[in-house]
C-alpha cells in the first residue's frame, strides 16, 4: 500500500541578502522525510523559527522548495500543477478570524474555491455549501453571515468548512487552536477528529502544545532550526524521549503540570 | 488583612438595548503573599476587572461595589489624586499585549527612566540623578532576567522580542517596589520555553519580595504551576473560588469542571484520540445575557431553578455559586 502522502528529501533554502545596512538572516530546512496513511495525524512540534510553518506552507505549495519531492498516493506533486494542489491539500490558518474577509458573506467564501477550482453549477455549488455546513456543525442559514456576526467558535468551523469544501485527502493547520478559548478548542478539536474518523483524512498539526499533539497525533516529529531532531509514533516519542532537545521540551511541559513534584 | 477585597463588584454598560451588566456581583480578595489566578475565557470580563482595580474604566460606563478596598482604603470614594498614589507606589497592572502598551516613538531606556519615580534618586545634581537612574534601571533588568541590558536599553520596541518585551514591563512595574502585581495574560502565545521563565520569574518575585500576584489568564497550565488560588470567572459572574489544590481534584462547578477537562494534559488516564469533554454551544454576548445563572442553557445540570440567580456558598475556604454543585447532591 503506497502511503497518502510521502515527501522525500525535502528541503529549502532562503539565501541571506545583504545590502549595505540591512542585513537578513538566511534559513536552511535539512532534507527531511517522512509519510502519512489516511486517516493518521502528524503533529510536528517545534519552537518559534524551527520551520515548522514553513514546512507547512511547502506542503500546500505556498513556498517552492529547494530540492525534494512530495507525492500524493504515489503520485508526485508538480509545483506548477496548483490544481492538483488545491484540491487534494488544504491549509486551515492560524487566525481563522483574520482569514475570512469581512466584506463576505460565509456563503461567498466558500463559493470562491468552488468557483475556481470545479466545474460546478450554481445550483451544485450552494447544496455542496449547504452540506459542508452541517458537516461542521453549522446551520445553513450561516451562510447568510458575515464573519462578525459569528462567535469565535463558529468562525474557526467556518475556517474549516472552507479548508473541506473541495473534498481533501490532506488537511494541514498551523496552530489552529492557539487562539481559541479552552472551551471552544476542545469543541474545534472534536469535530476534527470526527471528521478524520468519517472521512478518513489525513492531518498535519503544526503546534507547540505538547500537550496537544500528544493527545490527537499518532506520529510526531520535532523541529530544531530547520533539522529534524526526532521522529516517530507520538506515544513513544513522549513517553521515551531520545534527543536531549525533546526531553528538555518533554521535561518543561510537565514541570508545568506537577510543579510539587520537582 | 486581605489586601485587595472586591465584593459585589458591578459594572454597567449603556448599550442599544439599554443598561447591560458586563460584570455581576464579582467577589475577589487577595491575601499578602498569595498568587491568585483569575481564569475566564475572553470576553469573560477578566480584563474588565482589572482595569475596574486600575481605575482605567471609560466614565459613562457604571461601576458599583459593597466593597472595593485596599488595604481597608475605599479605592471608589477616593479622589483622583490619592487613587494615583496608590496606584503608583503599591498597585503595579502589566497590561495585556506588551507591545501595544510601549511606547514606539520612545527607546526602551527612556521608557524605564521616566517611570522612576524622584523618591528613589537622591542626587544633588542632574547628571547624578541621571546615573542613579540608569543605575536602577539595569539593576531592574538584571532582576528580571534580561542580561544584555546596553543593547535593549538603546532598541526600540518593535527592534525586540515580544517575550523581552513582557519581562520589560514587568520590570517597568517593579519600579516602586509594589505590593501587588497585576499581570493580564502574560504569557500569551507564547512558546512553552518562554513561558516556564516567565512564570519562574514571577515565582521568584513571589517568594523573595513578598509581591502578591493577580495573575489573569485562560492558560490553565501555566496557572495551575504556580497559583496558589483560584477564581473563576464565566460571563461575568464568579463562578468559584478556592484553593487551587482543592479545586483541581473536587471542581464543585459544571464549568470549573469542563475547564480542567478540556486541558487534556491534566489527565494521564485519557487514551490518545478520544473525544475531549466538553460543554456544548459557547459564551452568549452581553446583548444576549440568559436570566438566572448564565451558564444555565450550556450547563449539562441545569434545572428548573438554574433561571434564579444562584447564591454565593461557602465550605470553608471554597466559594462557589450553583444550584446543583458536583459531589454535593442535595439530601
Amino acid at each position: 500500500m503506497t502511503a497518502l502522502l510521502s515527501v522525500k528529501n525535502l528541503s529549502f533554502v532562503k539565501k541571506p541578502k545583504s545590502r549595505w545596512f540591512k542585513k537578513s538572516k538566511g534559513f536552511t530546512l535539512h532534507p527531511l522525510d517522512f509519510e502519512l496513511n489516511s486517516g493518521e495525524t502528524l503533529g510536528i512540534l517545534g519552537l518559534n523559527g524551527s520551520g515548522k510553518s514553513l514546512l507547512g506552507k511547502l506542503l500546500v505549495g505556498a513556498e517552492k522548495p529547494t530540492s525534494g519531492e512530495i507525492y500524493l498516493n504515489g503520485q508526485k506533486l508538480l509545483g506548477d500543477n496548483i490544481k492538483q494542489r488545491c484540491l487534494n491539500i488544504r491549509m486551515i490558518f492560524q487566525h481563522s478570524n483574520e482569514s475570512l474577509n469581512p466584506g463576505l458573506t460565509a456563503s461567498a467564501i466558500l463559493e470562491e474555491p468552488l468557483i475556481l477550482n470545479t466545474g460546478m453549477s450554481p445550483i451544485e455549488r450552494q447544496n455542496k455549501i449547504e452540506k459542508t455546513l452541517k458537516l461542521v456543525g453549522l446551520l445553513s442559514e450561516h451562510r447568510f453571515f458575515y464573519r462578525h456576526m459569528l462567535s469565535d467558535g463558529q468562525r474557526q468551523r467556518l475556517a474549516i468548512a472552507k479548508a473541506l469544501i473541495l473534498d481533501p485527502q490532506i488537511l494541514v493547520a498551523d496552530e489552529p487552536f492557539a487562539a481559541l478559548d479552552p472551551s471552544v478548542r476542545s469543541q474545534t478539536i472534536n469535530l476534527i477528529m470526527k471528521l478524520q474518523q468519517d472521512l478518513g483524512l489525513g492531518f498535519i498539526f503544526i503546534s507547540h502544545n505538547i500537550g496537544l499533539v500528544r493527545h490527537i497525533s499518532d506520529r510526531a516529529l520535532i523541529l530544531q532550526d530547520g533539522k529534524v531532531i526526532e521522529t516517530g509514533k507520538a506515544e513513544a516519542i513522549f513517553s521515551w524521549p531520545k534527543a536531549l532537545y525533546t526531553q528538555k521540551l518533554v521535561n518543561s511541559h510537565h514541570s508545568l503540570i506537577n510543579p510539587k513534584s520537582n | 488583612m486581605a489586601l485587595l477585597d472586591i465584593r459585589n463588584l458591578t459594572l454597567e454598560i449603556e448599550g442599544t438595548s439599554g443598561w447591560m451588566k458586563a460584570l455581576d456581583k464579582i467577589n475577589l480578595t487577595i491575601e499578602e503573599g498569595e498568587i491568585r489566578a483569575l481564569v475566564g475565557e475572553s470576553g469573560s470580563g477578566k480584563s474588565l476587572i482589572v482595569q475596574a482595580i486600575a481605575g482605567t474604566i471609560p466614565e459613562n460606563w457604571v461601576i458599583t461595589a459593597d466593597r472595593l478596598t485596599w488595604k481597608g482604603q475605599d479605592l471608589l470614594s477616593m479622589s483622583a489624586n490619592e487613587r494615583r498614589k496608590v496606584m503608583r507606589e503599591e498597585i503595579a497592572v502589566v497590561f495585556q499585549n506588551p507591545v501595544l502598551s510601549l511606547d514606539p516613538s520612545a527607546t526602551l531606556g527612556e521608557q524605564l527612566i521616566e517611570s522612576i519615580p524622584r523618591s528613589l534618586v537622591d542626587g544633588k545634581w542632574f547628571w547624578q540623578r541621571a546615573a542613579q537612574r540608569k543605575e536602577i534601571a539595569i539593576k531592574l533588568l538584571h532582576k528580571v532576567g534580561i542580561r544584555d541590558h546596553d543593547s535593549y536599553l538603546n532598541s526600540y520596541p518593535n527592534q525586540i522580542a515580544d517575550d523581552i518585551s513582557q519581562k520589560f514591563l514587568i520590570a517597568c512595574a517593579l519600579v516602586s517596589s509594589p505590593k501587588i502585581l497585576i499581570a493580564d495574560d502574560p504569557t500569551r502565545g507564547m512558546e512553552i520555553s518562554t513561558k516556564t521563565q516567565i512564570l519562574k520569574l514571577f515565582t521568584k518575585l513571589n517568594q523573595t519580595r513578598q509581591l502578591s500576584i493577580l495573575f489573569v489568564s485562560h492558560d490553565l497550565l501555566a496557572i495551575s504551576s504556580m497559583a496558589d488560588s483560584m477564581t473563576v470567572l464565566y460571563c461575568g459572574q464568579t463562578v468559584e473560588s478556592g484553593k487551587m489544590s482543592q479545586l483541581r481534584k473536587r471542581p464543585l462547578h459544571p464549568y470549573t469542571k469542563a475547564l480542567l477537562d478540556s486541558a487534556p494534559s491534566f489527565r494521564k488516564d485519557l487514551p490518545p484520540r478520544t473525544p475531549l469533554a466538553t460543554l456544548e454551544g459557547s459564551m452568549p454576548t452581553l446583548q444576549h445575557l440568559p436570566i438566572g445563572c448564565r451558564l444555565g442553557p450550556r450547563c449539562p445540570r441545569a434545572q428548573k431553578e438554574c433561571v434564579k440567580v444562584p447564591e454565593n456558598r461557602r465550605v470553608q475556604e471554597h466559594s462557589y455559586s450553583c444550584h446543583f454543585p458536583l459531589h454535593r447532591d442535595k439530601k
